[in-house]
């Protein structure tokens, strides 16, 4: 079928603190205020009055944060971030799982962005490079994690038939019982005999 | 014929050299994968010896045949006869 989407038009995150995440996003970091909605109240009787204003992060696509007016923090949890908190029992590897990504194009334009940071009251926490990629981590001023990320080099065609591959063996895997990664890389080799050897890349992406 | 599938991508390189020089395994291309064979013996791929960082090295595994991974750590990957 078509794919026919264009990219994030925005993601959205609550805020506590306008002034630090405009400091962040902003002065800091760069990204230009494009947009913002002041908002008496919303639908329901007790929807407080809100500001949700936007910043853009390149290609036009934004990340957006809403203000309520008169709402305190739902939770004084030290572990997680504006949104949600997570107790003892819930293991760090998940609570650093969810985050933003944010794309730059080469080596410059992500040590700049390192420079930036590290000059600021959120430096730079990690500077990480993984198989195909460099990525710079810190968390905004509401504890959201925020990555910049570059690609070393071009995803190949065979990387795409790989992920396909690994997809359609994890959906079988993880509907049967006790998933795991040696019955994925299992069922998976079965594929790759069956599709793979047979397998041409695309002339043209 | 305990055997391991493996991308061909720059990354994996490392790995596969490593295969190819090790007189018990056999190693022949299916599309864009080689597969390491082990015979009837299993295998292990010295990790220093690939060149192989860590990121890389702990997602190199694509396939496993007739096979169990028995230890994929800093050192080395080996995979036993399942």
């Amino acid at each position: 079928m078509d794919h026919r989407v264009q990219g994030v038009d925005h993601v959205a995150f609550p805020t506590f603190d306008p002034a630090a995440t405009v400091r962040f996003y902003r002065d800091v970091l760069g990204f230009p205020v494009v947009h913002s909605i002041c908002a008496a109240g919303w639908g329901p009787e007790d929807h407080p009055d809100f500001i949700h204003f936007f910043f853009d992060i390149g290609n036009g696509d934004r990340i957006a944060f809403f203000y309520y007016f008169g709402f305190a923090p739902v939770h004084d949890g030290e572990r997680g971030d504006a949104y949600a908190s997570f107790g003892p029992d819930v293991p760090e590897f998940f609570v650093r799982s969810r985050h933003l990504a944010v794309h730059v194009d080469d080596e410059a334009d992500l040590l700049e962005y390192r420079r930036r940071l590290d000059a600021s009251a959120w430096p730079v926490e990690m500077q990480i490079q993984h198989e195909t990629i460099e990525s710079i981590y810190t968390h905004d001023p509401n504890g959201y994690m925020v990555e910049l990320t570059r690609a070393l080099r071009p995803v190949t065609p065979q990387e795409d038939l790989d992920a396909e591959l690994t997809i359609d063996a994890l959906c079988e895997v993880a509907a049967e019982p006790d998933p795991s990664l040696e019955k994925l890389l299992t069922r998976k080799a079965e594929l790759i005999v069956e599709r793979a050897a047979t397998w041409e890349p695309a002339v043209s992406r | 014929m305990t055997a391991i599938f493996v991308l061909d991508v720059p990354e994996n390189e490392g790995v596969v050299r490593v295969a190819e020089q090790d007189a018990q395994l056999q190693v022949e291309k299916v599309g864009p994968y080689f597969r390491i064979d082990a015979g009837g013996g299993e295998i292990v791929i010295d990790r220093r010896a690939t060149g192989c960082r860590h990121a890389v090295w702990y997602s190199a595994l694509a396939g496993l045949q007739d096979a169990r991974v028995a230890q994929h750590d800093k050192d080395a990957l080996r995979v036993v006869r399942r």
